[in-house]
């Protein structure tokens, strides 16, 4: 993948992707709409302070080097630009996990070095569980989601305005209404990318859910996790599915005193959403850890050493109307 | 991560076609054809297959992965040729099926017998060839029922020679000095336009070679790539019979005229022959390509943000320093999707990025070929 040559007038170089080919020869190639993309600019490029003045303020980025295009469909535009008419948005609303420990306490897990466990339960014994080796951990207990329709732990995030701690705009209902709501960028719910060799779907959170605190007072409800709604977009990646989970309001509030904001979320500016997800493992997962995992993975626990095996993969959870991405790095782990 | 931002094209204003010709010029020299890549007869860029029936000529030795062919060359006579005889006759058989076989692809069959028709040198297949009477021709009939056959290959004909492009210079002087200024005759399809000068038939446009006197000498074949020479194109009437009997020095039998290599020798043989006496080739090629123009209409009003982590910074666009700031978003990359589910069926990239901000509406224009 080449860098297109910018030293002359502007150039489009344009190529069928693998889909597009394939399309072609089953005789289904009908192209109906396009989107635009810029997956190489790096906006902190943007000097607003250029000594120059504003016609310099881009000059490196439009300096880019762009690569050719390829024929991968997940190479393809990864970021896209956005049909937002508004104008006057200083604002976009950014996702993040929320892992305080008030928050443990109701189920959501922390990343053990940045990976996110998920247990498989199907080579279990009675003296041994894989979710009690996790827990006896003697270098520190692993917080884990069970991989089950009954799971009740989950990666909890957040969606919101993190502007910074007591900087404008604080997070208060008013600028969520005013920086959020008035400007469409609260989501219903969020599309979760998962990798359909290991998981069957994504829980996420039901109609009863609720993500409220202001002051003393608290409302938060995240258990009664649902399954989410299998959708027909595609990621571009081989094996992956996408599914759409419920995102609810996050009423996570400032207020004067006491202001315990700091508590509940980790969105530091007026909060659009809170949801979650916690993965359904596939029944039968054996040859898999083989193929694309780990065997024999010691963990020495108080109760002694286990042998264990795991699959690391990606979920991938972005936005249906706003920006907002992340990435959770998964572990699915199992005894023997 | 997949878009959800989609535009819409209307199938009636945003999508056209559009049909192109392109032209690639083929210089051939002789030296590819004989001599570059090894001694006469044991070049490694020419392959003999066991079979007899024809020389392919490569641009390189072929055992390379590198050599690409370029033509195949044929010698056949008819069975009602004067060459057709029933002793020392050389691959006989094959001769007249490498003749029968392109003309009935290039010619067709005709009359009441259903026989092959005739290659002639002339834009009309009547029967009735023009040769002149001061080339001496093999036959002496008015056809021409012998001669050599060049096909080039796809990979440099491309859809079809371009008319009027064509050229060929051949040797008929001696055996050790088979060109310069008296013994090389240039032939080409000067006469013959897009609009004039061929005629059509089962194998496409045909148009004819003359050399620069007008005489007839072969016929070239356009959308097949298909060349007869004559034999006359290797003879002259004003050369000296020690030079006409010079037309190939076989290994064994020593020097032979056209006629006796063409009958008495193998086919590989009278292809030797003929490649030594190929002083160069050139043409242009013909490529059609049928394009579609997808009008990728972004308008003012959206498309100035972007999705892209870096344009925040702690949840503030950077590109602004307050909200009354225009937006402002970079193009790279534009995606042609099959429907709204995301599937990416095109993309195009542009050479530099191009600045959006509401002030500039763009038409970016994406070009498919086919």
């Amino acid at each position: 993948m080449a860098f297109l040559d910018n030293s002359g007038d502007i150039i489009l170089d344009a190529v069928l992707t693998d889909t597009g080919r394939r399309k072609m020869a089953n005789g289904t190639f009908r192209i109906k709409s396009f989107a635009l993309g810029d997956d190489e600019i790096d906006y902190s490029l943007y000097n607003k302070n250029h000594p120059s003045g504003s016609a310099y303020y881009d000059l490196e980025i439009l300096q880019t080097p762009i690569f050719e295009a390829t024929t991968q469909t997940h190479a393809g535009i990864n970021y896209g630009l956005m049909q937002t008419t508004a104008t006057d948005l200083l604002y976009l609303p950014t996702f993040h996990v929320n892992a305080l420990r008030e928050q443990q306490n109701r189920g959501a897990v922390t990343g053990s070095n940045g990976m996110y466990y998920v247990t498989d339960a199907s080579n279990d014994i009675t003296t041994a569980t894989i979710g009690d080796i996790l827990t006896k951990r003697t270098a520190g207990a692993i917080k884990y989601m069970q991989g089950t329709t009954a799971a009740t732990n989950y990666v909890l995030m957040e969606s919101g305005l993190a502007t910074g701690w007591d900087a404008v705009p604080v997070g208060s209902e008013a600028n969520r209404t005013s920086y959020l709501i008035a400007n469409d960028l609260v989501e219903s719910g969020v599309y979760v990318f998962y990798d359909n060799r290991f998981f069957e779907g994504v829980m996420g959170l039901g109609s009863m859910a609720k993500f409220a605190a202001m002051g003393s007072s608290d409302s938060i409800e995240l258990g009664g996790m649902v399954e989410g709604n299998t959708q027909t977009i595609s990621t571009g990646l081989d094996n992956y599915s996408t599914m759409a989970v419920g995102a609810i309001a996050n009423k996570v509030y400032r207020s004067a005193s006491p202001n315990t904001e700091r508590l509940w979320s980790v969105i530091s500016g007026p909060r659009a959403n809170a949801f979650v997800i916690s993965p359904i493992i596939k029944s039968g997962l054996d040859a898999e850890y083989a193929r694309y995992g780990t065997l024999n993975h010691t963990i020495v626990a108080s109760d002694g050493s286990h042998t264990t095996r795991y699959i690391d993969t990606t979920i991938y959870v972005q936005g249906v109307l706003t920006p907002g991405t992340l990435q959770i790095p998964i572990r699915i782990i199992r005894r023997g | 991560m997949t878009i959800t931002a989609f535009e819409l094209f209307d199938t009636d204003t945003d999508i056209t076609t559009t049909r192109t010709l392109l032209h690639e010029s083929i210089p051939l020299t002789g030296s590819i054809v004989s001599g570059t890549y090894g001694a006469w007869l044991s070049e490694g860029n020419i392959k003999n297959y066991s079979h007899g029936m024809f020389q392919s000529v490569y641009d390189y030795p072929y055992l390379s992965s590198s050599a690409n062919h370029i033509f195949d060359i044929a010698v056949g006579y008819d069975e009602s040729s004067a060459l057709s005889g029933s002793s020392n006759r050389v691959q006989q058989a094959k001769k007249i099926n490498m003749y029968n076989q392109f003309s009935q692809v290039l010619l067709g069959y005709t009359g009441s017998n259903n026989t092959v028709r005739k290659f002639e040198l002339d834009l009309s297949l009547d029967n009735s060839g023009s040769f002149p009477t001061t080339v001496p021709l093999i036959t002496g009939s008015t056809v021409c029922t012998d001669g050599v056959f060049i096909n080039f290959t796809r990979l440099i004909t491309k859809d079809q020679i371009k008319m009027g492009t064509f050229s060929i210079t051949v040797g008929y002087g001696a055996w050790a000095q088979s060109f310069g200024t008296a013994g090389q005759r240039v032939l080409s399809d000067s006469k013959t336009t897009t609009s004039s000068g061929s005629a059509e038939t089962l194998g496409g446009d045909y148009g004819v070679l003359y050399d620069t006197g007008s005489t007839p000498h072969g016929v070239v074949f356009y959308e097949s790539g298909i060349v007869l020479l004559s034999g006359s194109a290797f003879k002259s009437s004003s050369a000296p019979s020690s030079i006409a009997s010079q037309f190939f020095r076989h290994p064994t039998l020593g020097f032979q005229t056209y006629e006796q290599a063409i009958t008495g020798s193998s086919i590989s043989g009278s292809c030797d022959a003929v490649r030594h006496r190929i002083r160069n080739i050139s043409f242009n090629n013909n490529t059609e390509i049928n394009s579609t123009i997808y009008f990728c209409r972004v308008p003012h009003n959206k498309y100035n943000h972007s999705s892209n982590p870096t344009y925040l910074s702690s949840s503030t666009i950077r590109v602004k320093n307050v909200a009354s700031d225009q937006p402002i978003a970079y193009i790279t990359t534009i995606g042609l999707y099959g429907h709204e589910s995301g599937q990416l069926l095109a993309i195009a990239k542009l050479s530099e990025p191009l600045r959006k901000d509401p002030t500039n509406e763009l038409t970016l224009r994406v070009r498919l070929d086919y």
